[in-house]
């Protein structure tokens, strides 16, 4: 604009005054505070989300954490025994079985497609679907979870039917049983929905990887197995293990699929601990369950009729949001940590 | 540590005299007093150490309407009978009675009696089944308390207040254009539950069917008011508009200010809602709440017959008033209780 | 592979064999990339799982339904065989569009902020509240929205209707006459400039006076011009969807900001550009192509949100047909919740559980077009740099 003006007797002066920044520039002030505010605003509805779920619960929190840490589903709020227990066991298990199937499958995946996959039409397609299954709404792949585990299809009946044998062998009755939702139907279904999450994470730290690394293990006589074990992976692990530990989060915070799948809102009764034999142990898989989003849900819902499930619903949220924070924040702090250590 | 060990002496004197109800079946007790305290000691020793050694899982599912009281009497069991494993879920009578009868589950809550085609399903499975009656659900229709021109309304009011045909009815007396009733003109603000609510439906099915089947219509209300999950937003609503209509369970409505319960005329008169004239089904707008027992699981299972025990005697004496529906007279609890023995 | 080398024996020759070293070892590594390549088929699989699940149970629907119930404005109504889907979309694109609204301009402005002007300082401290945020889980977003924002957002937004229709057609003028004003200013005089201020001041005052007018009355009127809905609405749940979608947004906004080379920005400095036009006018157009993309994300994401909605949207199970944000309603994917609250069993009268996998399938393939659009556009911006 000011180029615009050559020729006009004070142009030196008026671009003097652009250079050296005199002058108000109203309009670049403005914008910029605009673009602050956003940033502003976001931070605000953040600390206003915080403040509210912390009020709401506090009276709970503060006046009887210990028994609503151990306690159970109620119906009724002013019950001593109301607390999270059975939510937090089970969102422990549903972490345990994405640990289990999604992170080992997935970070195989991610080392395939980055390590192995050739240049051809497959390998793009694969890409694709990858990227398009972390896109697919939540609440699909309760659906999903509906129709293999609590539905039964010939695949997962052939599958529970091969359990159920083995079991009946050793204990003498089925473990699963179809056509009811369990603790296991939830945790594959969470499994599953967290997959393409861990596969694009490690994709990304496994593409990190300088070239030249590979190069001198394989100039030293290394086979491909040999330079990923040595070199690619451990060179990975942290953006690894920050794509792991934000699918875990995510895991635990997701309620749709479990809905779906069918997690219980009603009463569930307080279970025979699982560590008093095998059989207790793989039989809460078999088992119905909940989880701690779910647990907030049923309180959210009670709370139409009986108002002392809506603090009960904040306390469980603040407990929900510790255990979720925590682990986001390591898994920034890990990925800040290295890329300021390489960067 | 007091306080819990009081309320276990609480619940074994309850249990102790639950079994006393049990053990004396279809007699009549109130004439052996003296003896009946003597004994009941040694049933409560014995029965204890019965019931609390009884293991098992129940699974129950059906109308989320009874859900509460399921819940609620599976709550005060665990206290008495710690390894039994009760789990309740509540999708609808309907869901329920298809689990039920595919044989998933040991008991189905329902708002309503069985209807015959699930009962044919239950036979075609070799389900054989006992209804048990729990307890009476009662709905209140409610105006302002400032509304002093109406205490009665008929089921013709209603419908013509809130049918299937009332989509334009904006003020009291438009209702008279469709059903010939006499009200008077005052603007029309309604409301009631929502849909998804048990409520909802038996206000359907006791107050609107009828009338709707007799004039080709579907069993439903208008679809223009704003129909809501929470009672406590319905009494707010209700007590905002001085002419206002609404319905609501009658334990919260019994308990409400700022809003007057209205009489009903189901066809014998007006009748006000109470307890009492809900429990003796004077009152027009009530139902029955039943659970449906598995008979072939509860002689299997011992830990079944005695939750069914528990549930004709301390749960239909104090789940159903606490969850906030109508207790059944005593008539009828010892008429329910022999059924269930007998 | 000798320990120890020894000249005076000529090693053997060199072959392929040899080169390729012992077959238990190639046998190895063979098995191994057949693990990993198992593991990557898992994705396929589930994909053709999810897609045959949707199809298969959509299509005993598809085929078995009457059609005219799911064409009209009979409301949702699963359990009665009122299958509506306009009921359900229309709910969607409120919640779509009153998300997009909160989530675009303030994603797109907190990436533009944070990729142009924050300082390293500012950056560390301001992205972390983002990826805070992106981590809350919708149940909380849910609660947040039924208790918090419906009760002191959206109800007095309802309570001050007026007021803020007041203030929006004034704040609209007053934009037309600044616009005006400024045209005239290019090529008055002076005695005209001061003509043109004095009706600018003018029409401020005025806009004031009315704005001040309109809120006396409608705080004595309590006017509800929007009917709002107590306990829950749309606008509710949208906006929770909407701060839900702000993260994802401002995340990828600024990957496509990223991507902008630096020469750009050199250049267009060098020319004495301020740093606001260099935004707008260079680098925002130079990453047009993400930001479209971040806006596509976005309204997939608002599209498949459950739980906000489910819990703030004001319908449980079932819905009637409304075009009003401040109204109850059920989304599709809220739908499908609602349906299957507590059990796993969802029986109805009819199709009621295959209508749960028609929605679905619906939503998948909205969402998936709508993420192959925008995968499309974030190539665009990898090609283009």
């Amino acid at each position: 604009m000011a180029l615009g003006t050559i020729g006009d007797q004070d142009v030196a002066s008026r671009v003097e005054a652009t250079i050296q920044r005199r002058g108000r520039d109203v309009r670049g002030t403005g914008f910029r505070f605009a673009l602050f505010a956003a940033l502003g605003i976001s931070t605000l509805i953040l600390v206003i989300l915080l403040v509210d779920v912390l009020t709401d619960g506090w009276p709970v929190l503060t006046d009887r954490l210990g028994d609503f840490w151990s306690g159970t589903l109620r119906s009724r709020s002013s019950d001593d025994s109301l607390g999270i227990s059975q939510g937090i066991v089970g969102s422990f298990w549903i972490a345990v079985f994405v640990a289990v199937l999604a992170f080992p499958i997935g970070i195989a995946a991610a080392v395939y497609l980055e390590e192995y996959a050739p240049r051809n039409w497959f390998t793009s397609v694969l890409d694709i679907v990858v990227r398009n299954l972390a896109g697919v709404p939540s609440v699909v792949y309760g659906l999903l979870g509906l129709f293999l585990f609590v539905k039964g299809t010939a695949v997962t009946n052939w599958f529970v039917d091969r359990v159920n044998n083995r079991w009946n062998a050793w204990y003498g009755e089925d473990l699963i049983e179809l056509g009811q939702s369990t603790l296991f139907a939830g945790g594959v279904t969470l499994a599953v929905l967290v997959l393409p999450i861990v596969i694009i994470t490690a994709a990304e730290a496994i593409r990190a990887v300088p070239q030249s690394l590979r190069e001198g293990a394989y100039g030293v006589g290394a086979t491909k197995w040999e330079v990923i074990k040595s070199q690619v992976l451990p060179f990975a692990a942290p953006g690894i293990l920050t794509g792991t530990l934000l699918a875990l989060a995510r895991a635990v915070g997701e309620a749709a699929p479990l809905i779906l799948v069918g997690a219980i809102t009603g009463r569930l009764a307080p279970r025979d601990s699982m560590f008093s034999g095998l059989e207790d142990f793989f039989g809460q898989f078999a088992d119905r369950f909940t989880a701690m989003p779910i647990v907030i849900v049923g309180w959210v819902q009670n709370s139409g009729r009986d108002e002392g499930f809506g603090p009960a619903a904040g306390a469980a949220i603040v407990v929900l949001l510790v255990f979720v924070i925590i682990m986001n924040s390591i898994a920034v702090l890990l990925r800040n940590y290295f890329e300021k250590k390489r960067g | 540590m007091t306080d819990r060990s009081s309320k276990w002496r609480l619940l074994w004197a309850v249990l102790a005299m639950s079994l006393v109800v049990v053990a004396c079946g279809g007699t009549d007790s109130a004439d052996t007093d003296a003896d009946e305290t003597s004994s009941s000691d040694d049933v409560a020793n014995d029965a204890s150490v019965e019931t609390s050694d009884v293991e098992g899982q129940i699974f129950i599912s059906g109308s989320s309407t009874v859900e509460p009281v399921s819940v609620r009497v599976a709550e005060l069991f665990e206290d008495v009978a710690p390894d039994v494993f009760v789990d309740v879920e509540g999708p609808g009578t309907g869901d329920g009675f298809k689990k039920f009868c595919a044989g998933e589950t040991d008991i189905s809550n329902a708002s309503r009696e069985i209807k015959a085609s699930e009962a044919e399903e239950c036979a075609a499975a070799g389900i054989e089944f006992t209804e048990i009656l729990v307890g009476i659900d009662g709905i209140g229709v409610m105006t302002s308390d400032r509304n002093s021109a109406i205490d009665c309304v008929t089921f013709g009011d209603l419908y013509g207040l809130v049918g299937p045909e009332s989509d334009d009815v904006e003020s009291w007396a438009d209702a008279n254009a469709i059903t010939g009733t006499d009200l008077p003109d005052a603007p029309l603000d309604i409301f009631g539950p929502g849909e998804e609510s048990g409520t909802y439906d038996s206000f359907v099915e006791i107050v609107i069917e009828d009338l709707a089947e007799e004039r080709g219509q579907d069993a439903a209300t208008r679809s223009t008011y704003s129909p809501s999950a929470d009672d406590n937003v319905i009494l707010s609503g209700i007590q905002s508009s001085d002419t206002s209509i609404g319905w609501v369970g009658f334990a919260f409505a019994d308990n409400a200010t700022g809003v007057k319960l209205l009489d009903v005329d189901g066809g014998e008169g007006c009748v006000s809602a109470t307890a009492e004239t809900i429990a003796s089904n004077d009152y027009p707008i009530s139902r029955n709440l039943y659970i449906y027992v598995n008979e072939t699981n509860a002689a299997d299972s011992p830990a079944l017959r005695a939750f069914i025990d528990f549930y004709v005697t301390t749960g239909l004496d104090e789940a159903v008033s606490e969850v906030g529906y109508v207790e059944l007279t005593d008539a009828a609890k010892a008429e329910v209780i022999a059924a269930w023995q007998g | 592979m000798t320990d120890v080398i020894d000249d005076s024996i000529p090693p053997p020759p060199l072959t392929l064999d040899l080169l390729a070293g012992p077959s238990r070892r190639r046998l190895k590594e063979r098995l191994i990339s057949a693990v990993f390549f198992a593991a990557a088929i898992v994705s396929v699989i589930i994909s053709v799982l999810i897609m045959f699940s949707l199809v298969r149970e959509a299509w005993t629907f598809i085929t078995g339904v009457d059609w005219g119930v799911t064409w009209g404005e009979a409301g949702w109504f699963p359990r009665r065989g009122l299958y509506d889907m306009p009921t359900l979309l229309v709910s969607s694109v409120i919640v779509t569009v009153v998300a997009m609204l909160v989530a675009g301009p303030l994603g797109l402005g907190s990436a533009i902020y944070l990729s142009e002007y924050a300082s390293r300082r500012t950056r560390s401290i301001l992205k972390p509240v983002l990826e805070v945020l992106a981590g809350v889980p919708s149940v909380v977003l849910g609660f947040f929205a039924l208790f918090f924002i419906s009760p002191q957002l959206i109800e007095r937004i309802g309570r001050n209707a007026w007021l803020l229709i007041g203030a929006l057609i004034i704040v609209t003028y007053a934009a037309v006459v600044a616009l005006w004003a400024r045209r005239q200013f290019a090529e008055a005089t002076v005695a005209r400039a001061v003509i043109i201020k004095r009706v600018v001041w003018l029409t401020v005052f005025v806009a004031g006076g009315l704005l001040l007018a309109w809120w006396v009355l409608s705080v004595a009127g309590e006017a509800d011009a929007f009917a709002v809905k107590r306990s829950g609405q749309l606008a509710a749940a949208a906006v929770g969807v909407g701060i839900l979608t702000i993260p994802l947004v401002a995340s990828v906004a600024e990957d496509a900001l990223a991507s902008v080379p630096r020469e750009l920005r050199e250049a267009s400095a060098g020319l004495g550009a301020r740093q606001a036009t260099t935004t707008v006018q260079v680098v925002l157009p130079a990453a047009v192509s993400g930001i479209v993309a971040a806006f596509i994300i976005g309204i997939s994401r608002a599209l498949g949100e459950t739980m906000v909605v489910f819990m703030a949207g004001g319908a449980a199970d079932a819905a009637q047909f409304t075009s009003s944000p401040f109204d109850g309603g059920l989304t599709m994917t809220a739908g499908m919740a609602s349906l299957a609250t507590g059990t796993d069993n969802v029986v109805g009268e009819g199709l009621t559980f295959q209508s749960l996998y028609f929605v679905g399938l619906v939503l998948f393939l909205l969402t998936l077009l709508l993420n192959i659009v925008a995968g499309r556009f974030v190539a665009r911006v990898r090609e283009r740099y």
